[in-house]
């Protein structure tokens, strides 16, 4: 396998894999694939994505205006590359947006309806504006393939100081804007980085990344396909640009002292060290390495610098977007399928940079000196004159295969149960604990309901009233608590053992004897489990048996209890508050509960919200309509 | 300018103000979700009774901000201020950028993170009963009037009368008169209420007027570097001009 294979393939499976996770969020909402959270409304997509991607992709107006506004003639052969880097940083950015938003098809709406207060506005608008200039000063790239849009290439071409202009000035909007949405956070951001400067910040801090990005792209290009690199125009371009970064550390460093923060940079806690981190990469090793003339011309030290600028920009958004948020909540860590599809939008991304690369004139460098070629003699070909090595297995056929295969893992890899519990925690219902009381707290929180078990037998009429209330018992036991079907605090599960009943090594049962031949087999059309077990299913029960699936512990005693409070509220006297929730949630009798059934755990300040049931409060109220 | 009055020294714990709110506003049945925050409100509870140590119970819902960071921040003007005060929210218009989650600095609003087709979720102060000049669910249905509803004027002048009635028992402050900006829901306590907003320094701008300085720098940033590029490109060009004509002398 040769480098542009690999790496392509690599590519192509992290988009397979990203595909697969973006369906299931389409289908089953955001919660179903990451761990957004209401603490944590933004993650990695917009952490990762979005906003160091837009500022990733700031080379477009940078290089065009050295390029054309500069007049730095010795440039112009990057402007292609520079153009399409920013194009593409855009559209992923843009691809992230569909993914993270909740209405991504909503998106236009900041079209019509205008709030020119929210910097979120402002961002909205410079994104579509910027991609359209990006559009049009990109498009007569791919256009030099045909030569009927000759005409409208020339025209573009001719007005391209226009699209320029307009390019920059939309481009100094959009960066500052990002930084101006962070202004609203005074209380939530950590100080470090909160300041009253940020759009400035952000917009020279994008300035000076785009062109070091540019760098990068261009030697990743000229690994991987072997052609040459111009390392005096780098080193120069680094260098002018590592001016602004250190501009960018200047300002950043003296708007922190003058506030008097700097004290909270040592004082241990991780945020100071990230600060470091942050500092030491975008700051420190691009100004230390570049400004000696002589490792400025080195490729290590060009490696180094550029990827050391471009992930310390990226760690300083991500912080801003998120890591730095003060959270009240659970703990934001994202899921692997968040993850893929944050690293897939950006191997897309990449796909299309390296195809346009491949097809299109962008990239236009040769080696003059034909001693100078790499180890194996490359193969020149195709209109951009790119090596795409020796074709074993033809490359769209290994894609494709990644691809693919990636798609089905992804697929495979999708936890059912995570989509299924739609984000409800499982929590097993446990026993009621005590004798003549029992203390029902089914999550064992310390919360519970003092039940009178021998108060309710005494009233019922003995021993004869269980099955009353044990309307379902399991085999060889007369009174099967709640807990054995209701197996979970919230979600319903199955009280029906279907694989038991079927097998040979257990009720070795035909499948005619429950489902009836000739009808569908389904849940719904098999009989019910009273047809044969007229012994374990009671006659009598309030609650009859209709279904083989087990509401969740809260649905059960609320149903069963209720369903009887309710009924004797209205014949009993000086019973009128029977059915009212207070009743049996005495949470200020906590005192009352005997120590040997108290929970050791009970914690007063855990904020207990004892969750109320609408829908029951509405069938009592119907029905009471219903009664008149 | 209408407001709500909670008094967290008369509060129970009931709960007949949160299923009320449900009731009214048609809310779903809840279960504790990985999403949640642990203050009980969701997509599906508008407002909750956090419980504290020492019988303390404390209602939770929008505080309907006299000038909302959330207002300020929602790029499509889904959320908006009411003339009569409360904090609306049309769906019709969100595209679920949750920014206002961003923004608002007592992380209210909530989002449907199951739903394919989400939206967010706040207390709206029943504003289509206070239109019909009814008080919203939650207050009708305090059997101890701690929460109260009525002109935030006159609710301001009963807290301040109730502290200065008992001043032993109160915290001297009405929180919501004036942090922030000042809300609309305003709560007298004897214990501190800092938990309910993120930490809050005294010089806290009212956050609207964060942004607002950057946003009216939008034009003139605008135009002012399209004329410094159009400078740089004049001066270049001329550079330029003056280069060559030198070179055509010599030759």
């Amino acid at each position: 396998m040769d480098r542009v294979k690999t790496f392509k393939s690599i590519l192509w499976a992290l988009t397979g894999l990203a595909i697969a996770f973006g369906i299931t969020r389409m289908f089953f909402g955001l919660g179903s694939v990451s761990n957004l959270s209401d603490a944590t409304p933004w993650g990695i997509w917009k952490g990762l994505n979005v906003i160091p991607g837009i500022a990733l992709a700031g080379g477009g107006f940078v290089m065009t205006a050295v390029i054309y506004i500069m007049r730095r003639e010795e440039y112009k052969r990057y402007s292609k590359i520079t153009v399409l880097l920013a194009f593409l940083g855009y559209i992923t950015a843009a691809t992230a947006l569909v993914v993270e938003l909740g209405l991504p098809w909503m998106v236009w709406k900041p079209i019509i309806y205008w709030q020119h207060h929210s910097a979120l506005f402002e961002v909205s608008w410079c994104v579509m504006l910027y991609l359209t200039v990006l559009f049009l000063e990109f498009i007569p790239v791919p256009m030099e393939e045909t030569e009927r849009l000759a005409k409208l290439r020339i025209f573009l071409n001719k007005y391209k100081i226009v699209l320029v202009f307009l390019g920059i000035m939309i481009s100094t909007l959009h960066q500052s804007s990002l930084g101006t949405l962070f202004l609203i956070t005074p209380e939530k951001l950590h100080p470090l980085w909160y300041s009253s400067l940020l759009p400035i910040l952000f917009f020279i801090s994008a300035v000076a990344v785009g062109p070091l990005m540019l760098v990068l792209a261009v030697m990743t290009m000229s690994y991987l396909y072997r052609k040459p690199l111009e390392k005096d125009k780098m080193a120069n371009l680094a260098f002018g640009f590592m001016l602004v970064l250190a501009l960018y550390g200047l300002i950043r460093f003296i708007d922190i002292i003058s506030a008097g923060k700097l004290p909270l940079a040592f004082d241990g806690s991780w945020q100071a060290w990230i600060f470091w981190i942050e500092i030491l990469l975008l700051l420190v090793i691009p100004v230390a390495l570049l400004s000696f003339k002589k490792m400025r011309y080195s490729t290590p030290v060009l490696w180094i610098t550029s990827i050391s600028a471009v992930l310390g920009v990226g760690l300083d958004r991500a912080n801003i977007a998120g890591i730095m948020l003060i959270r009240t909540g659970p703990v934001y860590i994202p899921t692997f399928y968040e993850i893929s599809i944050s690293f897939g939008i950006l191997s897309a991304a990449i796909l299309v940079f390296l195809f346009c690369v491949e097809r299109f004139k962008i990239w236009e460098v040769k080696w003059e000196d034909p001693l100078e070629k790499p180890e194996a003699p490359p193969e020149f070909g195709g209109p951009a004159d790119v090596w795409l090595g020796t074709p074993r297995i033809a490359g769209r056929t290994v894609y494709s295969l990644v691809f693919v295969l990636a798609l089905a893992l992804g697929f495979a890899m999708i936890s059912s149960e995570r989509i299924q519990s739609a984000g409800v925690e499982k929590v097993p219902a446990s026993k009621a604990r005590g004798g003549d009381t029992l203390f029902v707290d089914g999550n064992l929180d310390g919360y519970g309901t003092m039940f009178a078990h021998e108060d309710h037998i005494q009233r019922f009429g003995d021993k004869k009233s269980c099955d009353l209330c044990h309307h379902m018992n399991i085999p060889l036991d007369k009174h099967s608590g709640c807990y054995e079907c209701h197996r979970n605090m919230y979600t319903t599960a199955d009280a029906f053992r279907h694989d038991w009943h079927a097998s040979p090594a257990g009720a070795k049962i035909n499948c005619d004897k429950c489902h009836q031949p000739g009808v569908q087999r389904t849940a719904s059309s098999a009989k019910t489990c009273d047809k044969c077990h007229n012994d374990l299913v009671a006659q009598n029960a309030v609650i009859k048996f209709e279904e083989n699936e087990a509401l969740s512990y809260t649905d059960a005693m609320h149903g069963l209890c209720v369903s009887c409070h309710k009924q004797k509220a209205r014949v009993l006297e000086g019973k009128e508050d029977l059915d009212r929730c207070p009743t049996c949630h005495k949470v200020r009798d906590l005192e009352s509960i005997p120590s040997e059934i108290k929970m050791q755990f009970i914690d007063t300040t855990f904020n207990h919200v004892v969750i109320p049931f609408p829908d029951l409060v509405n069938r009592v109220k119907i029905e009471a309509e219903q009664d008149g | 300018m209408k407001a709500i009055l909670t008094d967290v020294t008369k509060c129970i714990g009931c709960q007949q103000c949160v299923l009320a709110c449900k009731d009214y506003n048609k809310l779903d049945k809840d279960m504790p979700r990985d999403w949640h925050r642990n203050d009980g409100l969701s997509a599906r509870n508008w407002t909750s009774i956090i419980h504290k140590p020492d019988e303390h119970y404390i209602r939770k819902q929008c505080r309907h901000c006299i000038e909302p960071a959330c207002v300020s921040a929602c790029p499509v003007a889904a959320l908006s201020k009411s003339p009569e005060g409360p904090v609306t929210y049309d769906p019709g218009r969100c595209i679920g950028c949750r920014y206002c989650m961003i923004a608002c600095p007592y992380g209210i609003p909530r989002y449907e993170w199951d739903n394919p087709v989400p939206y967010i979720q706040k207390c709206n102060m029943c504003y289509s009963r206070i239109k019909e000049g009814k008080q919203p669910a939650c207050t009708e249905a305090c059997p101890t009037e701690a929460t109260i509803f009525g002109d935030r004027d006159e609710l301001l002048a009963e807290a301040h009368r109730r502290i200065k009635n008992d001043p032993d028992l109160y915290i001297g402050k009405v929180f919501g008169e004036f942090e922030i900006g000042g809300t609309q829901v305003l709560y007298i306590s004897d214990i501190d209420l800092g938990f309910l907003s993120y930490p809050v320094r005294k010089d806290t701008p009212v956050l609207p007027e964060t942004t607002a300085p950057a946003m009216s720098a939008v034009p003139p940033a605008f135009f002012g570097m399209g004329a410094v590029m159009g400078g740089l490109y004049w001066f270049c060009k001329r550079k330029e001009r003056i280069k060559r004509e030198k070179e055509e002398n010599k030759e």
